[in-house]
């Protein structure tokens, strides 16, 4: 049912999830947002902009899924998360600011299964 | 000592509120299922409607609840309070009672909801946010009355 194919899903998954564990970590060492989880949120940006860019080439290609207005909406809230999560984390001065940042990378792995739910063709 | 203009601020300089602390977590769980229940809730109605009207219909309502209690979490004033505690409260009541209703009468749920199965779909999460919401607000009632 979760099965996920293909190397980038896999990677944006474990991304996400590495993310959330390095920022949950921080919080339960109390510590601020550094320049280490900024680092870390930008690699997820950088693949979550690549997934994209993967799916509106296929996208341009001609192929379309079923659900084509919920795999826009995806393309569009996707590479969001990090960049939101990371001014809403910046702005908490507490160790509350990477909890938010665990969220993002949490609620990216989540995207990306339900993304290849919608249309599985992302074998890239 | 003369009085400076740039006196170090006193260290409430950061007033608390309901969206600093563990609330800037809850305020960003908050916009997230404000968002997607919103988009999927549009999106289903918008295009297929008739599979499931009651279901579509609870979600766009869950939609409307969760943006009511993001924004008044977010403001953090004591009537915003009031009204994220009346927000917390029905999403609470909702996902009790059409996650009971889901279960005992499928045929109105052949599409799931948000808060179908109190939850499920989402790793009940429907379920326990309001929970933290309505203590998060409480603990702010105790602290600033």
């Amino acid at each position: 049912m979760f099965r996920v194919n293909g190397t980038l899903p896999t990677i944006v998954i474990v991304a996400g999830l590495a993310l959330a564990g390095y920022a949950l970590l921080m919080t339960a060492l109390n510590r601020r947002m550094g320049i280490g989880l900024l680092a870390a949120l930008g690699a997820l940006e950088i693949l979550l902009l690549v997934l994209v860019g993967v799916i509106v080439a296929r996208l341009a290609g001609g192929e379309r899924p079923a659900g084509i207005a919920t795999l826009i909406g995806y393309l569009i809230a996707m590479p969001l998360v990090p960049v939101v999560a990371g001014f809403w984390g910046l702005l908490e001065r507490s160790r509350w600011g990477p909890a938010v940042i665990a969220v993002a990378g949490l609620v990216a792995a989540v995207l990306m299964v339900r993304l290849h739910q919608v249309w599985p063709v992302i074998h890239a | 000592m003369p009085e400076h203009a740039t006196a170090p601020e006193p260290a409430t300089s950061q007033a608390a509120s309901t969206r600093t602390g563990p609330g800037r977590v809850l305020v960003a769980i908050y916009a997230l299922f404000a968002l997607s229940a919103t988009a999927r809730a549009s999106v289903q109605i918008a295009t297929k409607f008739d599979n499931a009207p009651v279901a579509y219909l609870l979600s766009a309502f869950a939609g409307v609840v969760y943006i009511l209690a993001t924004v008044t979490l977010a403001a953090g004033s004591p009537a915003a309070r009031r009204i994220a505690v009346i927000s917390c409260s029905v999403e609470l009541a909702g996902v009790l009672a059409v996650g009971a209703w889901s279960l005992a009468d499928r045929a109105t749920f052949p599409d799931a909801t948000v808060w179908s199965g109190f939850g499920s779909g989402y790793g009940f999460v429907p379920l326990v946010l309001p929970v933290f919401g309505l203590l998060w607000l409480r603990y702010f009632r105790r602290r600033r009355p």
